[in-house]
């Protein structure tokens, strides 16, 4: 692959990434029904409903995980592709390439999560957890930003840079 | 570019293109670039093949382990139900929902037994000094792999999944949890073990 498409298709996925962080965050990812109250959740909702129980840390957690890190990356790879071919800051984006690469993985939390309670979830009437289309934007999400970062590769920060 | 053998004393970064002047390195010191931070050399204390094939042997066994021991049961009056990494890809597809179970199962089960899989193979090749068939191109998927490994971040899924059924039920640990945090320190362990460029350069060595 030629670095013009992996720049082309890295910007796409950015963009895409960006469009489809809208409907992750305001469809309901689940559906938790227990003991016959039905709770659709957003994932925001089920950090709130964390938050509201008494538990921040895990709050915090989740939501440092599965809503700042995958907006930060977005704008993070936004910023890198806008700069893309500027002999600005190339050692400051190389490092802050890396930085998005390693920490993107922690948003797998919340699929993951989906994953467990889908699991436990099956007991009929008493407790049942339903996936819902938010899920599938999430784990969109995920992956377009996962692609992006992957594709865009520190040395082409450097190809005009260099002397 | 990490070599047994001498470097000629300027080369050019391999990231960056800036000359790099080579110097006698320490165990455990690192040659960086000065312009854009690349490691482009790394003198170990000791051949790091023999821990890798260690903790990727011990890797294979706790993923059996994981798979095969549920992780926790949830207990709604008196109704339980337990679950092993597998159960939530399944309870995903049935409810049509495959992209995110095939997510799911690429990233806690495929991935981390492909990762400690192909890290067995190639560190083997290295410990033994002799050259494996496809040798490279496991070890190219070895480095294509390892992103997708999530075994800790299924972890601390499984400890907020814990903490939000507790306030809806009775939940406890079964004993699925032992191994997969031993797994998570396994596969934590091997990513900072694991120096690509050494490796790299340990297999064009061998015949």
């Amino acid at each position: 692959m030629t670095d013009a498409t992996r720049l082309e298709l890295s910007r796409a996925l950015v963009v895409a990434g960006l469009i489809l962080y809208v409907p992750a965050n305001i469809m309901p990812v689940m559906i938790m029904t227990v003991a016959g109250e039905v709770a659709p959740l957003t994932v925001m909702g089920g950090v709130q409903e964390l938050y509201d129980s008494g538990l921040a840390p895990v709050a915090a957690v989740v939501f440092v995980a599965s809503i700042m890190i995958p907006f930060l990356k977005l704008i993070g790879l936004s910023w890198l592709m806008l700069m893309h071919g500027s002999d600005q800051l190339p050692r400051e984006r190389t490092t802050l390439l890396r930085v998005l690469h390693q920490i993107g993985t922690w948003s797998m939390i919340d699929i993951f999560l989906l994953g467990v309670l889908v699991a436990v979830g099956q007991l009929g009437i008493l407790a049942s957890v339903e996936a819902q289309a938010g899920g599938l934007f999430f784990a969109a999400v995920l992956l377009c930003s996962l692609f992006a970062a992957d594709l865009y590769q520190p040395r082409m920060i450097w190809q005009l840079a260099s002397p | 570019m990490i070599v047994t053998k001498a470097l000629p004393p300027q080369f050019p970064c391999s990231l960056c293109g800036a000359n790099i002047h080579d110097r006698a390195l320490k165990p455990g010191e690192e040659l960086r670039c000065g312009r854009c931070g690349e490691t482009l050399r790394r003198l170990h204390h000791r051949d790091p093949s023999h821990v890798i094939w260690a903790l990727a042997t011990t890797g294979l066994i706790l993923w059996v382990l994981a798979n095969v021991y549920p992780i926790l049961t949830f207990d709604v009056a008196g109704n339980k139900q337990s679950n092993l990494i597998i159960t939530g890809v399944l309870g995903l597809i049935t409810q049509g929902f495959w992209p995110v179970a095939l997510l799911v199962f690429f990233c806690s089960i495929a991935a981390p037994a492909l990762h400690l899989g192909s890290l067995w193979y190639v560190a083997g090749a290295c410990c033994t000094g002799r050259r494996f068939p496809m040798v490279q191109r496991v070890a190219h998927l070895a480095n294509e792999i390892a992103p997708w490994s999530l075994v800790p971040v299924f972890l601390i899924a499984c400890f907020v999944a814990v903490v939000k059924l507790d306030m809806l039920g009775t939940v406890y640990w079964d004993n699925g949890i032992i191994w997969v945090s031993l797994l998570s320190v396994c596969s934590m362990a091997l990513a900072q073990r694991v120096d690509r460029q050494w490796i790299g350069n340990r297999l064009k060595e061998l015949v």
